[in-house]
């Protein structure tokens, strides 16, 4: 039954044999040892592993901000491993939003400036991207009163909702996020997880990577990585989800 | 209209940009406004300075040649009458000229003192007007129009009028020995203010009749021939046919000639200064590249981001590239704003020129500020930032965003 459910969904991301190599000198550390995997539109799923496993390094093969060794990557039915840096760079724009575990928001300009800022490589008018900055941070469960703010004068998990506004703002078909909660309280940690769930019931695809077991079994599916492999996938165990303590 | 956007955005983040390394930003600009500052202020006061000159030689008769014997010669009615007789030649007369000085109220003023038939120089110097009396008649050799300082006096009181002696005391050479002689001629003509002091300076001149080189000044040799071509297109004909009839017998200029030295030598000095300004350019651009390199090292995670967020590579290097072209407009315009300041401080005080340690000229000018002038230090300073922005810029472009994600 789910196989036929996933057969109707659409494929967003597809891996196909992906393997990473990093040589640094005469030292090379094989990162991803032929993935493949696939997640479907609509999808919530967690990658898990312990550190050095590979997480990160996957997460920035989805995401196109690293290029595989060899393999095949497809984001929305395009192949992208052969394409060059110009159209990789709009795929990332019109199609991937990422959050990260620090935030990574330019503490000089306003959080209205920061959550535009994917708009702009596309020439999209102020006024609309003010609308559409307004839109996204109401979606992160931000408040309005935040945009004028510079991201320093506001907490950890306020500056991650607004990290979350930055990466949805341009309504992309796919949601990263790399321990988004690494640097939050567990308090600020629920609200970001609420957050994704809650983007996840409107349609979005997300794929985060955590440590955190209690995240992890928030999703539907958790893909479990270990030396560049991915070693299991499991069902999430719904009642140890940080949100049902 | 969506890369126009695109550019003002980037524009907008380049300025805030700049504005949160406000010292280090400053710094550069300073650095960067020292190349047009000094292009804009030394080549508008040369080139003022330049017109000024070139005016000045201009205004003496663009269609005038003047002969000077070399010591061995002396020049004839013969040579006279062959001079007259050349093509194109209108007139052709010679003269008598001392350098001599006189009371001027309380000053002794150096003067020039001129033997000639007075109407030719009327005739090759336009502009030049009688303010008050006439001009003497070959025939009155005891007679003088004077120029309007030797007249009046600097505070424009009047010393001499019509009618009045005024004893001319000069140095006359005879058998290799000097004496100071004394010569006294009566005004019958005072000449307008003619203003330049440049080469001839009317306004400190005793014209005289030709006569009174031998009969007053006891000049018993011409020192030179006074010559009037008919149009200024023929002037370097006559001069060609002049130096063929003289050889090194005698030298000959012309005010065209003067004036095309002088715009060769205010060429080379333009060169030079903007030769100099060059290396204050060449400075500017090593500035901003070391500010915009830390720049871009510092900034290596922000760029990252960016990267992610779906900027391209060249998107990444145009928006570094205007933060140091944005530094560069800024220096230009400070220092070009600063350049026709100090332009016009520069020009204010005057240029001195010596011709003996009494004659003194103090010439001054404005400076010459021009579209073209601002526009060339623009152009440069805009290079500036091209410049040295282009290589950090670069540089920023080709950062692989996952390795500036993980950049501390």
């Amino acid at each position: 039954m789910v196989q036929v459910l996933r057969i109707m969904l659409r494929e967003v991301v597809v891996l196909e044999d992906v393997v990473k190599i990093y040589k640094v000198g005469s030292i090379v550390t094989q990162a991803l040892r032929g993935v493949s995997l696939k997640i479907y539109e609509g999808e919530f799923i967690a990658i898990m592993g312990p550190s050095g496993s590979g997480k990160t390094t996957l997460l920035n093969m989805i995401g196109l901000l690293d290029r595989p060794t060899t393999g095949r990557i497809y984001i929305d039915g395009v192949e992208v491993s052969k394409l060059g840096s110009r159209e990789i760079a709009k795929i990332r724009n019109l199609k991937i939003g990422f959050v990260f575990q620090f935030f990574n928001l330019i503490n000089r300009l306003t959080v209205l400036e920061n959550i535009e800022m994917p708009l702009i490589p596309r020439g999209i008018p102020r006024l609309e991207r003010v609308e559409r900055a307004k839109e996204a941070l109401l979606l992160a469960g931000g408040e309005l009163s935040w945009l004028p703010k510079k991201p320093l004068q506001l907490s950890g998990g306020q500056q991650q909702r607004v990290a979350i506004a930055r990466a949805i703002v341009g309504k992309p078909a796919l949601l990263l996020a790399d321990e988004p909660t690494g640097n939050l309280d567990r308090a600020s940690a629920k609200i970001v997880i609420q957050t994704f769930l809650e983007l996840n019931k409107k349609g979005v695809t997300i794929a985060m990577v955590t440590h955190d077991p209690e995240l992890a079994n928030c999703t539907q599916k958790i893909y479990v990585i270990r030396d560049g492999m991915i070693v299991g996938v499991k069902e999430p165990e719904k009642s140890k989800c940080i949100l049902y303590e | 209209m969506a890369s126009i956007q695109f550019i003002l955005d980037i524009f907008k983040l380049s300025i805030k940009a700049l504005t949160e390394r406000r010292t280090r930003a400053m710094l550069t600009i300073i650095g960067i406004a020292i190349g047009p500052l000094a292009l804009v202020m030394i080549s508008s006061v040369i080139d003022g300075y330049g017109d000024y000159v070139i005016s000045q030689i201009e205004g003496l008769g663009q269609n005038a040649i003047i002969l000077f014997p070399e010591s061995n010669y002396r020049f004839t009615q013969k040579d006279l009458d062959a001079i007259r007789a050349l093509p194109h030649v209108k007139r052709a007369e010679p003269f008598y000229s001392i350098q001599a000085q006189v009371r001027v109220g309380t000053q002794t003023r150096i003067i020039f003192v001129y033997a000639i038939p007075i109407d030719v120089v009327f005739e090759a110097i336009k502009g030049l007007e009688i303010f008050k009396g006439y001009t003497p008649s070959d025939t009155e050799y005891l007679k003088a129009l004077v120029g309007y300082k030797i007249a009046y006096d600097d505070n424009n009181n009047q010393v001499y009028d019509l009618g009045d002696v005024i004893t001319i005391t000069y140095i006359r050479s005879s058998s290799g020995r000097q004496e100071i002689k004394r010569a006294s001629v009566s005004i019958a003509g005072i000449l307008k203010e003619f203003g330049g002091a440049f080469i001839l300076s009317p306004d400190t001149t005793i014209f005289l009749p030709l006569q009174a080189g031998q009969r007053i000044l006891g000049l018993s040799d011409w020192s030179g021939i006074f010559v009037l071509v008919d149009s200024s297109t023929y002037v370097t004909d006559v001069m060609e046919k002049l130096r063929q009839m003289f050889g090194n017998s005698a030298t000959i200029v012309s005010f065209q000639s003067i004036a095309n030295i002088a715009n060769s030598i205010i060429g080379a000095m333009n060169f030079i200064s903007f030769s100099a300004s060059l290396s204050a350019f060449a400075v500017a651009v090593a500035g901003v590249a070391a500010t915009m390199i830390t720049s871009v090292i510092e900034r290596t995670r922000e760029i990252g981001v960016l990267k992610a967020l779906g900027f391209t590579d060249f998107q990444v290097l145009l928006m570094i590239l205007m933060e140091s072209v944005a530094m560069s407009l800024i220096g230009g315009a400070i220092g070009i704003a600063l350049g026709i300041v100090g332009a016009h401080m520069l020009a204010s005080r005057g240029f001195e020129i010596r011709a003996t340690a009494q004659a003194i000229m103090v010439i001054k000018a404005s400076p010459k500020i021009t579209v073209t002038g601002i526009s060339r230090a623009v152009l440069l300073t805009i290079f500036v930032g091209v410049l040295g922005g282009i290589f950090p810029a670069y540089r920023a472009s080709k950062i692989l965003p996952a390795i500036a994600l993980r950049y501390e």
